[in-house]
């Protein structure tokens, strides 16, 4: 038996962890009610989702969110937070929608005047979320924030944020502009729209391409492009 | 059985009640002394028995024990009185339902039927001693077979006694007269026949001693023989659960403020608990030094009020919610007095369920709001509040809501479908004024920010308007749904004109 072997065995006979491989747990899902989407698995729980999409062109990742805060809050009786860093959630749009406003928590940051900007109060708030548990779905929606601002977010809290969520039925989504999360993110969508879908004089239709920029569980992950059709509620 | 619990030294027990706890045991191994009248002229009215045992005597002008050295002197107090006998009755409370105010410092109670819960007499007075112990009183506890006995033989002998039916008149002999606590006409009389003793008293003939003292002496005969039997006289529960602390000087950190709050909701703790209550609101008032208020608009009193949703006992959950707020407040002078109250409420009852959805813990969920509540304000400029669950507003007017109280109760399950795959609208909060210019009456570009884009579609108008019978909040609008041709692609925005101010609007987008 050589040194290293002997050196080995004597510390795995006192820590027996000390070489053990870091296995991730497995993900559990939850659906977001769009087929093609629910197709690749849903939103992973115990990981960080970022779910990003232009901020002038609609690119649908508001409505791909309120679909999966619906089949979350309502379908599986969750209790959801969303993080609201720039105040545009529409609570009216959300009921139509079937979302059960009761069981959300809603925190419109950057509302009063208090010393942080609003990007510091929704990751700080999110971290009050993701340390005290029970949530199903915490959502975080930077997507009124300025790319140049949340580009600034460190790398160790997005790592942060990945790590404590990992241990947590939880599924915590980042909506915003562009993926920063880079590694840490168990699930990266891009969305953006197909141009020129205005059918009559109404506007009914939003048809969006989704782009799996990353997936833990799908590789390569940029292989699948699901194309989905979104409705109005008075379609 | 009846236990009687009485607190030798009461205004000094009470007063000592008000300090923290390491420090009242150490004051407890010192002479400490408690005066009162007027300012100019405040006399010894209780001193503790080391006090008394360094020569200080009931009567002594403040100046006296001044003299002796290291005397504590404390002014006394009604409210702390008043407080500690309320925790006197609420320790007794939670041994009995039928719980008699005897007299300042002694309450008398009936342990009738309670052997199965408390074991025997002994068992339960040790209990009881126990309970007066974590309430911060060193007492004295008697149990015997009528009330009378009890509060005598509490009186007397110091430690727990249990005197068994049959045996009252043996064991009370020893007793001084005086604790009886006879008319000094009596007293003087008994004093001079050399009755000392609750046993010399029995012996006495009791038709000499009708002739000579009537029906008072024969009826201090009969107390000093343990046979007179009287109803208890119960007192009805107080539900007024407040604690107060008057700082000697004003206080203006918070260290100091918070030290004496967590205090003074262990307290209200105990005492809930020993009623088997928890409380759904707390009310924190404090007084500040009104000499050191600068301006008018600035009020001397701070008060803050916490509705919980659910029925909470523990002190260190009360605790960090007071500290969050405390936290994020500011104050215009120092503190001078504290107050705590806790309205009473039944605990929460709730079985978890197997298969019940995950939830957060309900008095963690608390903290949990407060906690957000310090990062990002309460309420905004408006006065809706930051932090909550959404409601939509019965109304036709557009972003119509409030934000009510955020609670893990089960919630009415929604039998409404959910539809399938619908776009929503994103706000812009408050609505972003645009310029738009109009041809053939519909939009032909929208200024968004320094853009101008062209309109490649619209629908509309759509026209809306309310509260036309108010000036102030009457509205009337004319929404356009448009297809704006981005850098980045096409976008779907909602535009509106304020038809009252005529003035153009972006609402939201479509995403």
């Amino acid at each position: 038996m050589n040194s290293a072997v002997l050196l080995r065995s004597q510390i795995e006979s006192r820590i027996p962890s000390a070489f053990a491989v870091y296995r991730r747990p497995q993900h559990k899902f939850i659906p977001t009610g769009i087929s093609q989407i629910d197709d690749l698995g849903g939103i992973p729980l115990g990981a960080l989702t970022e779910i990003c999409g232009s901020q002038l062109a609609s690119s649908g990742k508001t409505s791909l969110f309120i679909s999966l805060l619906a089949q979350a809050a309502t379908e599986r009786e969750m209790f959801c937070a969303l993080v609201d860093a720039s105040d545009a959630f529409d609570p009216t749009s959300a009921e139509a929608a079937g979302v059960a406003l009761s069981r959300l928590l809603w925190v419109r940051c950057g509302k009063t005047r208090q010393k942080l900007p609003p990007l510091e109060q929704a990751f700080k708030v999110a971290d009050i979320l993701v340390q005290s548990g029970g949530f199903g779905l915490i959502a975080v929606d930077l997507g009124g924030i300025p790319e140049r601002v949340v580009r600034k977010v460190p790398l160790a809290s997005w790592f942060r944020f990945s790590r404590v969520v990992e241990k947590q039925p939880t599924a915590l989504v980042f909506i915003g502009q562009q993926p920063h999360a880079t590694s840490c993110a168990g699930l990266v969508l891009n969305l953006k729209n197909r141009p020129g879908i205005w059918p009559g004089n109404l506007l009914t239709n939003l048809c969006v391409e989704a782009e799996v920029v990353r997936a833990l569980d799908r590789k390569p992950a940029g292989s699948v492009r699901p194309v989905f059709s979104l409705k109005s509620q008075w379609a | 059985m009846f236990a009687c619990l009485t607190t030798p030294d009461f205004p000094v027990q009470a007063a000592l009640c008000s300090e923290p706890e390491h420090r009242r045991e150490l004051l407890k191994q010192s002479p400490v002394v408690v005066v009162d009248g007027p300012a100019s002229l405040l006399r010894v009215v209780a001193a503790n028995q080391k006090a008394r045992r360094a020569g200080i005597a009931i009567g002594m002008t403040k100046l006296q024990p001044e003299s002796f050295g290291v005397v504590v002197i404390r002014k006394r107090s009604a409210q702390y009185e008043d407080a500690a006998q309320t925790a006197l009755l609420d320790c007794a409370r939670s041994f009995s339902p039928r719980v008699e105010s005897t007299a300042p410092g002694t309450v008398t109670f009936d342990l009738q039927g309670t052997e199965k819960l408390f074991g025997p007499a002994r068992h339960a007075a040790q209990k009881i001693a126990l309970c007066a112990r974590e309430f911060g009183f060193d007492a004295n506890i008697a149990v015997a077979a009528n009330p009378g006995t009890a509060l005598h033989a509490a009186r007397g002998f110091q430690g727990i006694t249990v005197i068994p039916a049959g045996e009252e008149a043996a064991r009370l002999a020893s007793l001084p007269v005086d604790v009886l606590v006879p008319s000094p006409e009596i007293l003087d009389i008994l004093e001079s026949w050399g009755i000392r003793t609750f046993g010399a008293l029995a012996a006495l003939p009791p038709i000499s001693l009708s002739e000579r003292l009537g029906q008072d002496g024969l009826q201090l005969q009969r107390l000093a023989i343990g046979k007179i039997e009287r109803t208890l006289v119960p007192v009805e529960p107080s539900d007024d659960f407040t604690e107060s602390f008057e700082f000697e000087d004003p206080v203006e950190t918070l260290e100091s403020l918070t030290f004496i709050l967590n205090r003074l909701l262990g307290q209200v703790c105990m005492r809930l608990a020993s009623r088997s209550l928890a409380t759904n609101e707390l009310r924190l008032k404090l007084e500040l030094e009104a000499r050191q208020v600068k301006t008018g608009a600035e009020k001397e009193i701070y008060e803050r009020i916490w509705k919980l949703p659910l029925p909470i006992a523990d002190a260190k959950v009360l605790f960090r919610l007071a500290c969050l707020d405390l936290n994020s407040s500011s104050f215009a002078a120092p503190v001078k007095r504290l107050m705590v109250e806790a309205v009473p409420a039944k605990p929460r009852s709730a079985q978890g369920g197997l298969f019940a959805p995950v939830s957060p813990e309900a008095e963690q969920l608390e903290i949990t709001l407060a906690r957000i509540r310090s990062v990002v304000g309460s309420a905004d400029e408006v006065g809706v509040a930051c932090v909550g669950s959404p409601e939509v507003l019965d109304s036709h007017r557009p972003d119509s809501f409030m934000l009510k109280s955020f609670s893990t109760k089960p919630a009415k399950p929604v039998t409404r479908a959910i539809p399938a795959s619908v776009f929503v609208l994103r706000l812009f909060r408050p609505a972003l004024v645009t310029s738009v210019e109009v041809s053939n009456g519909k939009p032909r570009s929208v200024l968004l920010g320094r853009r101008l884009l062209l309109v490649l579609a619209a629908s509309g108008p759509w026209c809306g308007s309310g509260q036309w019978w108010n000036a102030s909040s009457a509205w009337a609008r004319e929404e356009w749904d448009v297809a704006l041709k981005t850098p980045e692609g096409t976008g779907f925005y909602r535009v509106f004109l304020d038809r009252l101010r005529k003035q153009w609007f972006v609402e939201g987008m479509f995403d």
